[in-house]
């Protein structure tokens, strides 16, 4: 095993050596880093050019300045000397310097971006497969090859134009129409009865029942002023609560095991317990505070499914932590919502923003920050999700039909096993197998595709490192790019056949 | 743009009467494929609206001299007819409009007056270029690299496959702007050539997998041992019983060339003006869409269209090669191969 | 029941666990929820300005940090271009009396004294005094230098190079070591040369008391007493570098570049109507009012937010979702109505940056004077503009002088008598008559990356080849380098004029000048008349001179001015539209917001 890992390493490295050759040569040779001078009527140009060719050494070819590039490079593996050495940019700004803040930018969003485009892939396509053929299999077939042939750009832009500005808009006066009321109600009923299937009268039920109450719930929010001053209040809370420990004991556990339901149920009750007595200490929370909570959350979930016993203390301690992570959610939501007056102040009512990441000059509680940080990113991040979303849902809808025709499940199913476990314990990891290896790559693609998203919502991030670097012919920007994002791809890769091990039985490291 | 090149979305599988059907008749596997592919009607009726689409194009503003039957050219300066707006009119005259007519420019003009739609088709025909042209260097480079690779194992697979590996940790769209950086001004061609000479790394892998599986047959041995030529045995016995993984694969590379065609004209490293491409059309014209919106959903709906008439090809084709479920196998991806690190327990 | 009591236990557990949660959590707490952008003391507001590149610099002069963004920024800090002058947005050049004066006491040898009001001070509360301005004398005359550079690799072979500067050190490299007066207050400089743009120069830059402290020094005044004491510099006999004056150079090349809002409150002194107070590298830089500014630029705004997008439909849509209350960008046609449609203020008018085709004297083709003139009838500079840059500047209009925009004053005038009417019209027939029924062959070399650029070259392909000229395109993304080999016959490319002042003419119109990419020799004599002509009416009329002889030898033509656009919200108000590269920040002082 450590054998392994160590060989793997070193051929990571001569890879990232040989690819970093390739790329500094290509960038090397098509940069024009002088274009500014040249063309400019200045009377000391010839100055300016051999200022500029002295400090980029630029009378060096492109091949030989790579080795010194690199020589600069490998000042980095000295441990703790802080002597990296990545080059400057023609504004002289050293590389090592403005990296970092590109990269947190880059990676918070590629992160978000990659985390809720698997979850909402994968749940999308273990549903389209376990209706297959269906009216909804077929739509989300359709939608998800038309998100894969939709240029990024261009969905940012009509994300923009219509759910920045247009919500915006709609908050001035946030009255939902009658119209609206109808055409929202139909189509999550029609959303819901697709969803839930049965035969006709039952969809019918559930298509009115659904569509009356989400327009029923969207009046009562318009009527009483809610979009301007969210916020859950206790009866919601403890009904979402409520909601989410029966559905984490009955998806995981079945209605039928009884620890589980006793396990869901404490947590819940801590979790409404914990809304009532720590709002005050919400008030003075800081980002340190709520990872604390969430520690604490976690350790309860985990506790609460051991302790409660039986004869498989690991499903419970399933169920615990399922429903103690999203009731916390819950109440940390409700406190959320409750900073949203203070971010439509700070930004005269229009919250939802179409550039950068952060509104200058808004500081205050964790609250608000991250309010503001969460209005900023939800378009570039919808943006980028939906590169990769409509890959992950049809790789998981094929994968689970895959697993589903084999014979271990119709063993399963055979010996009597509940749907539900045959679903969720025995297909489902199964069917992860094989995403593994398709994070790998998507990481690629999603890094890729920032270049745009970054550029579109002016997020200073890589992308736009990288961007601007090619653009003026800048070359040690281009290549500290490179470098993240090559380690990056190489990194989860290895990542990717660590979990592939993990998940399959069958495969073994040597 | 999306997943990586070669990747795309998975087939819906084929229904068992087809299934049955397939496995009782007697007949040659090409036979079968075809079969198969006709039955598929969204990827029949996808193939004859793509060659419609290029067909089209080729035949409004013709090639290099050829003329075409529409009267302008894509580089022609017009008069400004009707404010630049389109002169295409759909609306019958007893439903109110204006009747249905072409007029003097249907997709409307450019600032300085060349016809939107010559310039709209010339987009398509160098949009299917660099889709062609990038998918086919890139398949068969794929396709020699991998299957060396992968027949001769070892030390060559060892080195070929690093090599491989050099080039695959560079995202595509940034290769892409580095190469369209350098070759963008040198015409659609070039840049679709040197575009293609780094995209071959998907199918190189997933040839070199199905290399690594099928050279262990009985039928290559056979043809070992009737004396073949190494180069007989890849060409002439592997090569075409692993057409299925090639061919699709191409498809998705054509398609996401497409998608990184259009990319890197909106970062301006694509085709470069006078010449046109679908994505520079809709990047140099983006500031336009909420004044003058046709300058950007005319190339931005052909774009899409292509893209998805492309991809649902790709499936058919991935349906009809693939009948059981066997399917496109994300493992032969891997970077690591099954062997020699990653070995089944026995 | 035993569950019960295992309910109980894991209650009771669930309990031990918040207690020892909570025990954690009083380590990591805020003291209550702070304030929440409650930054409107003033009552003036805050008005946000979208802009295209970040900050890298806070001094502007250096080659590497040269750039619009640290120019604003050092506006709007009264270095270089704020504290004794500015420019309007008519192109004069306006007295900042209240700062200080200065004025030409003679003309041989050409005497300017600068004198500073005793009331200014630094942000950090220190006096500007004499120290300052000698200071920034030493900066911009490279006086102290005695460096041979090597033209291969650009490195400083012999010699010492203290100061490096962007902006060519000609005019003040003739000035002698200045005279401070006793009340240190006050700074006479002595031309050698006469030098026709002695009222640009604007001597405050650095504070010398910040200068002199980097390089160990105790005070400003130990900074003059050293450079009062320095030999001048000689590239020929380069004396030994003196360590602390290197020291300083040192400090004011690089010291000022960064990469994060300084820890260093040093770096942030400024002696100008603003100060900076944080910086969100690629994405916000803040400013407030200098609480020590005394001048006349005081701001009536409380904070200055620039907000870096570096796209320009970003930024349309930036302003319609209020996230940003003016910009300027790169302008198309579509942005103007996109701007007109969000219900904005938009302003237009013509930048400084003009387009022209030149034609290669070196050239066989173009020998013949009729031949250059038939090409020029050719060119359908109506039809450009009106394609290019109409739908974006309705007023904009061709272009027809060499030297002067429309802005400048002697403009109207020269145009009326300098020979241009005779290009005002396409004139393929009086074309033809000229060629005389020869077919030359003409490569036109652009910028094949300049969407206005090409366009402009299809526009003249078309219309010359009317006239029997084979045009050869010789559009590259490498035009800048290919420039000045001379291997096209004509070009299409941009100036920027400087709107104020005269000494970029011998640049481009002197045979030897650095752009002088034409080869042409016409108006050498003339272009290096206007460097040492001080008289402003004999500088005109020599100007004028010029502008005709290039019309009647065929140099080119020019064909329009880039326009640009402003956006600008309706909650600020006092904006103005100025084409040079300081954009709206020009009467910044001028803003308010309407609440």
């Amino acid at each position: 095993m450590v054998s392994f890992i160590l060989r793997r390493i070193l051929v990571s490295i001569l890879i990232l050596i040989a690819a970093s050759f390739l790329m500094y040569v290509m960038v090397g040779y098509s940069a024009q880093p002088l274009q500014d001078l040249e063309s400019s009527n200045s009377p000391n140009k010839q100055q300016l050019i051999d200022a500029r060719v002295a400090r980029l050494d630029l009378d060096v070819p492109p091949p030989l300045r790579w080795v010194l590039w690199l020589g600069g490079v490998a000042k980095c593996a000295i441990p703790f000397a802080n002597a990296c050495d990545l080059g400057s940019t023609i504004s002289n700004a050293q590389v090592v310097d403005i990296l970092p803040n590109a990269l947190a930018a880059t990676v918070q969003l590629v992160t978000f971006a990659l985390v809720l485009a698997i979850l909402l892939g994968v749940t999308i396509g273990i549903i389209t497969a376990l209706r297959q053929y269906s009216g909804l299999d077929n739509t989300v077939t359709f939608v998800s090859f038309f998100l894969f042939s939709l240029p990024a750009f261009l969905v940012a832009v009509l994300l923009k134009e219509f759910i920045a500005i247009g919500f915006n808009d709609f908050l001035r006066d946030p009255v939902i129409g009658g119209t609206a009321l109808v055409v929202i109600g139909v189509i999550i009923g029609a959303i819901w009865q697709s969803l839930l299937g049965g035969d006709r009268r039952r969809r019918l039920v559930v298509f009115l029942v659904s569509g009356l109450a989400t327009s029923g719930v969207l009046l009562l929010m318009s009527a009483t002023g809610w979009f301007e001053n969210p916020g859950l209040g206790p009866i919601p809370v403890i009904l979402l609560v409520a909601a989410i420990a029966a559905g984490a004991a009955t998806l995981l556990a079945g209605l039928r095991n009884r620890r589980a339901l006793i396990t869901a149920g404490i947590n819940a009750a801590l979790a409404i317990a914990a809304y009532f007595s720590l709002q005050p200490l919400f008030d003075v929370s800081s980002a340190g505070t709520l990872f604390i909570l969430a520690l604490a959350t976690i350790g309860v979930g985990l506790v609460s499914g051991f302790l409660a016993g039986g004869y498989d203390r690991g499903q419970n301690m399933r169920v615990g932590l399922v429903t103690a992570l999203f009731s916390g959610a819950v109440v940390l939501l409700d406190r959320f919502m409750q900073s949203w007056g203070d971010l439509l102040t700070a930004t005269n009512g229009r919250p939802i923003a179409t550039v950068g990441s952060k509104t200058p000059g808004v500081s205050g509680d964790v609250w608000l920050t991250g309010l503001d940080t969460f209005a900023h990113l939800t378009l570039p991040i919808v943006a980028l999700l939906l590169i990769s979303f409509a890959g992950y849902t049809r790789y998981s809808r094929a994968g689970m039909l895959e697993v589903l025709s084999l014979d271990f499940i119709r063993t399963a199913r055979a010996k009597g096993l509940p749907e539900r476990t045959v679903i969720v314990r025995h297909a489902f990891r199964n069917m992860l197998i094989p995403l593994t290896t398709l994070v790998a790559f998507d990481v690629g693609a999603l890094l890729g595709g920032a270049i745009i998203t970054e550029k579109i919502f002016a997020i200073p991030g890589m992308g736009s490192l990288f961007n601007s670097g090619l653009e003026r012919g800048d070359l040690n920007p281009v290549m500290g790019y490179f470098l993240i994002v090559a380690a990056m791809a190489i990194t989860f890769n290895f990542l990717a056949d660590m979990a592939y091990a993990g998940l399959d039985p069958r495969v073994r490291i040597r | 743009m999306s997943t990586p090149i070669g990747l795309g979305p998975t087939p819906p599988e084929v229904p068992a009467d087809e299934l049955a059907a397939a496995n009782s008749l007697p007949e040659s596997q090409g036979r079968l494929i075809w079969r198969r592919f006709v039955g598929n009607r969204v990827a029949v009726a996808s193939i004859i609206v793509l060659l419609a689409i290029i067909l089209f194009s080729f035949s409004a503003i013709g090639i290099g001299p050829i003329p075409g039957w529409w009267r302008f050219g894509f580089k022609e300066l017009n008069p400004q007819v009707n404010g630049g707006d389109p002169t295409l009119s759909l609306l019958p005259q007893f439903l109110g409009g204006d009747g249905v007519s072409l007029g003097e420019h249907p997709f409307g003009q450019d600032r300085i007056g060349k016809d939107y739609f010559a310039m709209t088709m010339r987009g398509i025909q160098n949009s299917a270029l660099v889709m062609v042209v990038l998918g086919l260097i890139a398949t068969v480079v794929g396709v020699v690299v991998g299957a060396i690779a992968g027949y001769y194992r070892g030390t060559v697979d060892a080195i070929l496959m690093r090599v491989t590996d050099v080039f695959i940790v560079i995202p595509a769209l940034v290769i892409g702007s580095v190469v369209g950086h350098w070759f963008g001004s040198l015409g659609a061609p070039v840049l679709a050539i040197m575009l293609g000479f780094f995209s071959w790394m998907g199918i190189a892998r997933l040839v070199r997998g199905e290399f690594l599986s099928l050279r262990e047959r009985e039928f290559v041995e056979a043809a070992r041992v009737a004396g073949a030529s190494d180069m007989r045995i890849i060409f002439k016995h592997i090569l075409p019983n692993a057409m299925g993984v090639v061919i699709v694969s191409a498809t998705l590379i054509m398609a996401s060339a497409i998608l990184l065609e259009t990319a890197l004209s909106y970062l301006g490293y694509g085709i470069r003006s006078p010449d046109v491409s679908l994505g520079l059309l809709i990047s140099s014209n983006q500031s336009a869409f909420q004044t003058r919106p046709w300058l950007f959903w005319w190339p931005g709906a052909f774009i899409v269209s292509l893209a998805l008439l492309v991809n649902f090809v790709g499936d058919g084709l991935r349906d009809a090669f693939d009948p059981r479920h066997r399917r496109f196998k994300l493992s032969k991806m891997r970077e690591t191969p099954p062997e020699p690190e990653l070995e089944p327990k026995p | 029941m035993s569950i019960r009591g295992k309910l109980f236990r894991k209650s009771l557990s669930g309990v031990a666990v918040l207690g020892v949660a909570a025990l954690a959590l009083t380590a990591c707490t805020t003291t209550g929820s702070t304030d929440t952008n409650t930054d409107t003391a003033g009552g003036g507001g805050t008005v946000t300005v979208a802009i295209v590149n970040d900050f890298t610099s806070f001094n502007n002069q250096t080659p590497q940090s040269n750039l619009d963004t640290n120019g604003i920024i050092g506006y709007l800090m009264g270095n270089y271009g704020s504290a004794f002058s500015y420019v309007d947005n008519e192109f004069n050049l306006v007295h900042e009396e209240e700062f200080g004066t200065f004025e030409k006491t003679s003309d041989d040898p050409q005497t300017v004294t600068y004198t500073l009001n005793p009331d200014n001070k630094w942000s950090d509360g220190e006096p500007v005094t004499a120290d300052d301005m000698l200071l920034s004398w030493a900066t911009q005359s490279g006086f102290f230098n005695s460096s041979t550079t090597d033209p291969d690799s650009g490195e400083v072979v012999t010699g010492t190079q203290y100061f490096d500067l962007a902006a060519s050190t000609a005019g003040l490299d003739t000035t002698a070591l200045p005279t401070i007066s006793d009340d240190n207050l006050s700074m006479t400089l002595v031309y050698g040369t006469p030098y026709v743009d002695w009222e640009i120069i604007n001597p405050i830059g650095q504070p010398a008391h910040i200068v002199a402290k980097k390089a160990g020094l105790g005070s400003a005044a130990d900074l003059t007493e050293l450079i009062m004491g320095l030999p001048k510099g000689d590239p020929a006999s380069p004396a030994e570098a003196d360590p602390t004056f290197k020291a300083a150079a040192d400090f004011v090349n690089t010291g000022y570049d960064v990469t994060a809002f300084p820890t260093d409150p040093d770096l942030l002194v400024s002696s100008g109507p603003m100060v900076p107070t944080g910086w969100t590298p690629g994405q916000s830089f803040t400013m407030e009012p200098n609480k020590f500014y005394v001048a006349g630029m005081k701001p009536k705004i409380d904070k200055l937010i620039l907000r870096v997008i570096p796209d320009a439909n970003a930024e349309v849509t930036a302003l319609q979702n209020g996230e940003v209350d003016i910009m300027y960008p790169q302008a198309s046609a579509d942005t103007l109505t996109a701007l007109e449609n969000t219900g904005a203020d938009v302003l237009t008018g013509d930048q400084l940056s003009y387009d022209h085709v030149d034609l290669n004297f070196g050239s066989e083709v173009f020998a013949d004077l009729s031949v250059r003139q038939a090409f020029l009838k050719t060119i359908p500079r109506q039809q450009i503009l009106d394609s290019l840059i109409t739908p974006i500047n309705p007023d904009a209009e061709v272009l027809n002088s060499q030297i002067w925009v429309p802005a400048n004053e002697p403009y109207s005038d020269s145009v009326s008598n300098n020979g241009s009417s005779d290009y005002a019209e396409v004139d393929i027939e009086g074309a033809k008559t000229l060629l005389a029924g020869a077919t030359p062959t003409v490569s036109i070399l652009y910028n094949s990356n300049n969407p206005n650029r090409v366009d402009t070259f299809q526009a003249i392909q078309e219309s010359a080849s009317q006239a029997g000229f084979n045009i050869v395109d010789k559009g590259s993304p490498d035009w800048s380098s290919l420039l000045s080999g001379g291997d096209y016959e004509a070009s299409i490319f941009g100036w920027i004029s400087p709107g104020v002042g005269s000494a970029g003419i011998s640049q481009i119109f002197s045979t030897d000048g650095g752009g002088n990419y034409s080869r042409y020799t016409g108006t050498n004599d003339d272009a290096l008349l206007t460097q040492i002509t001080l008289d402003p009416d004999e500088l005109i009329a020599i100007e004028k001179r010029m502008d005709k002889q290039m019309f009647a030898d065929a140099y080119g033509l020019p064909l329009f001015q880039l326009p640009g656009v402003f956006g600008v919200s309706k909650r600020v108000s006092g904006v103005e539209y100025m084409g040079n590269q300081t954009g709206p920040f020009w009467n910044f002082w001028e803003w308010s917001v309407n609440e």
